[in-house]
């Protein structure tokens, strides 16, 4: 999590720190929830410029409102429902939900627990969590509050092989003022000069245990070496030998799998499914393209024909008529929102990331598979 | 072989007959007849009605049975009980309505009698076209009598201060002015009415009653009145009361005054075409002949110059009469030419002599005029319903319009082999291109029956160097003699023209190999869509006939390839120019749709539509079906398309929760691919045999049992790719026996398959059976891979395509990469070619270059 981008330097927040009750209850939350993604609001407080999440609650799933613009549900069709998913996804933005946010924020300060919402989680599988969703919801979060708080992103699909996979983002200020005016357009995304990269900040993030947690850990018993330990030839020693070790949870075994092709194939698979809407997008941006010459081409000639009418008329000695009757006339297609594609863009990118990360630690690991199986033929 | 020959070759055969038997007695008679008839025409005007009598004698046996409705048409008119034609009934009609008109008449309703005016009129032209263009006598005593009662009412109105009712005085003013406009046009006749009422109405009574022996007597009578005309011309009063005489000498003067009232508005060409009728009586020499029947002929074409409109049967064969008169003349005298370009005889009063070593010229084309003349009749065939005895009788025509076809063409080598007259070699190509164009869809036999009435038909001093007699036994070779001449001496598109017609040709007489190969020597499809639309429509018929070929010669693949492009899109018929196909958001003007109604192909022509898809779709399954059962669940199985629509059409029935048995051809073929993806072969080869199309093709049985044979070696593959997986090893002795194959059979199938690394196995031959290999497939990421490879490789293209766009290909677009800094216009070919490169590099290494790559470095 080395990558600050230096936009952080204005934002308030430069670090986010994690309870470790939070990791367990988003991870509860998550599993049982998976596949249809979990939602959830983040409590704490912020220190300075860091941000301390203490506690967090689930959300239920928005559910579509009777009539309203916000409910998904096709009037035309009273039983079709929405997929739960983009119910599930809905949810932290959803007008039932505000309500019951602040509901259970009062029953935290009753606990006398900290109650200032500083953000919500979600949980994704394999990093697909870039959508348009995930930008409103975060933009909700930033708009309504004073700016002080972030999304946090468990990653069901990557945590199952070994590690906990928890981000934290922010959306950027330009892009937060471009979503405000919700122009999108290929000329203003030119002007303010925004690149899918620039969507989404990352902040570093830092589990914090109390000290409670800490002994706690410390106090479970783990069983002693059966075979008498040979005795340590120098301090630093003590300190290597896992047998010895003070971190009762190490070694993890689970860090040496190396089951390579699910995580790659389940990649691939959401690459290939995002490329392939990046291609719509694209289509869309062509056709768009094409219209726009193809109408302008039109303007232009008919524009040339009232000139040429014109200039008739001014020998004749009639009025000219008028030159921009054109805007009336014709009409120029819509241009569409580039704001997919650059989300299409952002989800690209994280999944390319993501596969870096995993071939470096998968490189590592075949080296030293590698280097054991050498060894034991050479001995043999 | 569709339908349509079929049908054909039973009209074709059953026209040759009529051509023997008419052709026979028609050709002798011919110029005797001719003057015969159009003198009987001179006393036209007297008695309008009898024209009618006397022409349809002129015109051999379909006239007379025309006689007998006509008379049974009024001995029906006392008894209503008995059955009615058509033609009848509308009489009846028009009997009714004239009735009302009285009844109104009575009582002055002259709104009512207004109306009904309007529904006579309407009816007016299908009853003249029963009678050939005369208007009935009924009609003409109604509207002589209606406008008489007008002009009495309106004189009376204007007296009597009594006002008429409204509408009844609308409809009289409204009904006066169309009486005055109609009735110009029936002068004559009404003429002839109002001096004699009764006799007017008599005449037709005596003549049905009689018609023998008046007809034998005016026959003679004519026959010696034309004998009288030619010795001191004839003295007769016109339609204006004007007395015209028309005399040998000033036959010119006449003519000339026809061709230059031609084009003009207001010209009656119906009396002009009497009166040259009349001039052609009177003419003395072959010369005059000549000039009156190409003015006459050009008339004839001109009656009918709308797109519209098409020529009456009558005037159509009255017009090829004209031509094979002419044609005759020209034959027997040979110091008279007729060719283009020649100088137009000045002197109305002289008139040059033939015989002397010169030759007189005449300005003309006869390769027009035949020209023209099958143009006339293919648009009579456009428009008439196929599916009609009209349609038939009208094919029939078709004989004598190619005895003219030869004729004019023995005609043009003529003039071409007289060395002093430089006639065009265009010409000769022209006609020979008819020639072949009215032979090449046709079945040998209809050919052979065609060709040897023709030769009957023309005179035996004759013959062709292009085409000798000789050649015409044999139809493969007259075909092939004909194209080469045309390959041979003819430029452009006649040359592609003919090389088609010889191919399709062959391939409709199974030739498949010898018709694939001149189609891909000819070179045709590189430069086909250069060529005007009529002959790419004529391509698209070669290309669907060499399919047609391949499939029947049971070459499944080859078949399907060359179908591809025709039934493949939507749009077969327009490409075969067999009826228009209206496109639901497509912006045809009217004048689109015009022309394109103009190309159609006359019924007869057509190539048998549903025989077509049936073929395509049934070749599109045998290699469908295995590749898709190969391809297996890869991601790549959306690549190897080998055919859209019969893709789309499987999606479709996958897509039916309920399939009932099925009902259509498309059905058949449906059911028989899940069959046989299914690896049931007999159920699919059942399906398939079910189809009844399959009867119209020769040899059906022979197809049938092809087709059957084609499924049991597809199904076996079907079989492997799909359950291959499942097995260690696998008999071939079982095989054979699951799909009734020879085990020999099975055992090349499979070898090939190995061969072909589409299936990982080996054989044993000792034991008879197949070992299959295991781990040999890609792995799910291994395929995944190589379609992400493939998708990102597309998407730099197409980014660097959007580049280009925007860039409009200027210069300094492609100036950030330095190793592709072509510049100019040529940036995107330059950004192509790097694209190519990856492509060679292969797979995952290439995302090194590209506007992409970079922004990924970037990172």
């Amino acid at each position: 999590m080395a990558a600050i981008a230096p936009a952080v330097a204005d934002a308030p927040i430069r670090e986010v720190q994690l309870e470790a009750l939070v990791v367990m209850r988003i991870i509860k939350h998550s599993t049982t929830a998976f596949p249809t993604p979990a939602t959830g609001c983040l409590v704490g407080m912020d220190v300075g410029a860091q941000l301390q999440i203490t506690n967090c609650f689930p959300f239920p799933a928005a559910v579509p409102e009777a009539g309203s613009a916000a409910a998904n549900n096709n009037p035309a069709d009273p039983y079709h429902h929405a997929d739960q998913a983009a119910l599930a996804l809905a949810a932290p933005r959803a007008k039932s939900n505000a309500s019951y946010a602040a509901e259970m924020l009062k029953f935290l300060k009753e606990v006398n627990v900290d109650a200032q919402g500083v953000g919500w989680y979600m949980s994704c599988s394999m990093g697909n969590f870039v959508s348009q969703a995930f930008v409103e919801n975060q933009a909700f979060y930033q708009r309504a509050t004073d700016e002080r708080t972030v999304a946090l992103v468990f990653d069901v699909g990557r945590s199952s092989q070994g590690s906990v996979h928890v981000k934290a983002y922010r959306l950027s200020a330009s892009f937060m003022a471009a979503l405000k005016e919700n122009k999108f357009s290929a000329e203003s995304i030119q002007k303010s000069n925004l690149r899918y990269q620039d969507i989404l900040l990352e902040i570093p993030l830092r589990i914090h245990n109390s000290h409670l947690l800490t002994t706690l850990l410390h106090t479970l018993p783990t069983p002693p070496p059966k075979a008498p330990l040979d005795f340590p030839a120098a301090l630093s020693e003590l300190h290597a030998n896992p047998a010895l070790a003070a971190n009762p949870l190490a070694p993890n075994l689970d860090a040496l799998d190396l089951s390579i092709d699910p995580f790659l194939e389940k990649s691939t698979d959401l690459m290939l499914e995002s490329i392939e809407a990046h291609i719509t997008e694209q289509n869309n941006a062509s056709y768009y393209q094409r219209s726009l010459a193809r109408e302008q081409a039109k303007i232009k000639t008919w524009q040339e024909k009232r000139k040429g009418e014109n200039a008739l008329r001014a020998q004749q000695k009639l009025a000219p008529l008028a030159e921009d009757e054109w805007q009336k006339l014709f009409k120029l297609p819509v241009e569409p929102s580039r704001l997919e594609a650059m989300l299409v863009g952002r989800q690209v990118e994280q999944y390319a990331r993501q596969v870096d990360g995993f071939n470096a630690v998968v490189t590592g690991k075949m080296f030293g598979v590698r280097g054991n199986l050498v060894l034991e033929r050479e001995l043999a | 072989m569709s339908r349509f020959f079929h049908g054909d070759s039973s009209s074709e055969s059953s026209s040759d007959e009529e051509e023997l038997y008419s052709g026979n007695e028609a050709e002798p008679k011919a110029e005797a007849e001719s003057s015969e008839e159009s003198s009987d025409e001179d006393d036209d005007d007297d008695d309008s009605d009898s024209s009618d009598e006397d022409g349809a004698k002129g015109t051999g046996a379909s006239r007379f049975l025309r006689d007998d409705s006509d008379e049974s048409e009024e001995e029906d008119e006392d008894k209503v009980t008995v059955v009615k034609s058509a033609k009848d009934k509308r009489f009846d009609e028009l009997e009714g309505i004239i009735r009302l008109i009285e009844n109104a008449e009575k009582i002055s309703d002259w709104g009512a009698i207004n109306d009904h005016y309007d529904r006579m009129n309407r009816q007016l032209p299908t009853l003249q076209r029963d009678l050939d263009g005369k208007a009935p006598k009924m009609y003409i005593k109604t509207i002589a009598e209606l406008e008489t009662q007008v002009t009495e009412a309106f004189e009376k109105q204007k007296v009597t201060p009594k006002k008429m009712n409204p509408i009844a005085a609308k409809g009289l003013t409204a009904l006066r002015q169309k009486i005055k406009k109609i009735n110009r046009e029936y002068t004559a006749d009404l003429e002839a009415y109002r001096k004699d009422p009764e006799e007017f109405m008599k005449e037709e009574i005596v003549e049905d009653t009689a018609p023998a022996p008046k007809k034998t007597k005016s026959k003679l009578l004519q026959a010696e009145q034309a004998l009288d005309a030619n010795d001191d011309g004839f003295t007769m009063v016109g339609a204006g009361g004007k007395a015209m005489i028309y005399t040998p000498e000033s036959i010119l003067k006449h003519l000339r005054s026809i061709v230059e009232s031609r084009g003009r508005k207001n010209t009656d060409r119906l009396e002009q075409i009497k009166i040259m009728e009349r001039l052609l009586d009177v003419s003395v020499t072959d010369y005059q002949r000549v000039r009156v029947l190409i003015t006459l002929i050009a008339t004839r074409f001109d009656l009918t110059s709308g797109t519209g409109s098409q020529m009456s049967q009558e005037q159509w064969k009255l017009a090829q009469e004209g031509i094979a008169q002419l044609l005759g003349i020209l034959e027997q005298e040979p110091g008279i030419v007729v060719i283009e370009g020649a100088e137009e005889w000045e002197d109305d009063e002289k008139q040059p002599v033939v015989g002397q070593d010169d030759l007189v010229k005449v300005p003309g084309s006869v390769v027009s005029f035949v020209e023209r003349l099958d143009d006339e009749l293919t648009r009579v065939l456009q428009s008439i319903d196929p599916h009609t005895a009209e349609y038939v009788e009208r094919l029939q025509d078709e004989g004598s319009l190619y005895i003219d076809l030869v004729r004019a063409q023995l005609y043009a080598e003529n003039l071409k082999g007289n060395a002093k007259l430089e006639a065009s070699q265009e010409n000769i190509n022209r006609v020979v291109m008819r020639r072949l164009e009215h032979l090449y869809f046709k079945p040998s036999t209809v050919v052979n029956t065609l060709e040897e009435n023709t030769w009957k038909a023309v005179p035996e001093n004759l013959d062709s160097k292009v085409s000798p007699r000789s050649v015409g036994h044999d139809v493969q070779d007259l075909v092939q003699v004909l194209a080469v001449y045309l390959f041979n001496n003819a430029e452009g598109i006649l040359r592609g023209r003919a090389m088609l017609c010889q191919i399709y040709f062959l391939a409709l007489h199974d030739q498949y190999y010898k018709a694939r190969d001149m189609m891909l020597m000819s070179h045709l499809q590189d430069t086909i869509s250069t060529f005007d639309v009529n002959t790419q429509v004529l391509f698209n018929r070669t290309l669907t006939q060499v399919g047609l070929c391949a499939f029947r010669a049971g070459l499944v693949y080859e078949c399907q390839t060359a179908l591809q492009d025709i039934c493949g899109s939507q749009r077969q018929k327009e490409l075969l120019a067999q009826g228009l196909q209206i496109q639901r958001y497509s912006q045809i003007t009217p004048e689109q749709e015009r022309l394109e109604r103009q190309r159609q192909l006359p019924f007869h022509m057509h190539i048998n539509l549903e025989l077509l898809e049936c073929v395509y779709l049934t070749c599109s399954m045998l290699l469908e079906i295995p590749t898709l059962a190969q391809a297996g669940s890869s991601p790549d199985l959306k690549k190897r398309v080998i055919s859209k629509s019969y893709r789309r059409m499987l999606e479709y029935h996958e897509r039916q929760i309920f399939t009932g048995p099925p009902e259509n051809t498309r059905d058949h073929v449906m059911q028989a691919s899940k069959a046989l993806a299914a690896g049931e072969w007999k159920k699919a080869a059942d399906f398939i045999t079910y189809i009844k199309i399959w009867d119209l093709l020769p040899k059906a049985a022979e197809i049938k049992a092809m087709l059957e044979q084609q499924i049991q070696e597809e199904g076996l593959r079907t079989y492997l790719f799909t359950y291959a997986p499942f097995y260690d090893t696998l008999a071939v002795s079982n095989l054979a026996d699951m799909f009734d194959l020879k085990e020999q059979k099975v055992t090349a199938l499979v070898s090939k398959m190995i061969h072909h690394e589409e299936l990982a196995a080996a054989l044993d031959q000792v034991n008879g059976a197949i070992i299959f290999r295991k781990g040999v497939e890609l792995s799910r990421l291994q395929s995944l891979a190589l379609t992400m490879a493939d998708k990102a490789q597309n998407l730099i293209e197409s980014n660097e395509r959007v580049l280009e766009q925007r860039t409009q290909g200027t210069s300094n677009a492609f100036e950030r990469q330095p190793q592709r800094g072509r510049g100019g216009g040529r940036g995107g070919r330059g950004g192509r070619g790097g694209a190519g490169q990856f492509r060679g590099r292969g797979g995952g290494s290439g995302f090194t270059g590209g506007a992409l790559g970079s922004a990924i470095r970037a990172q």
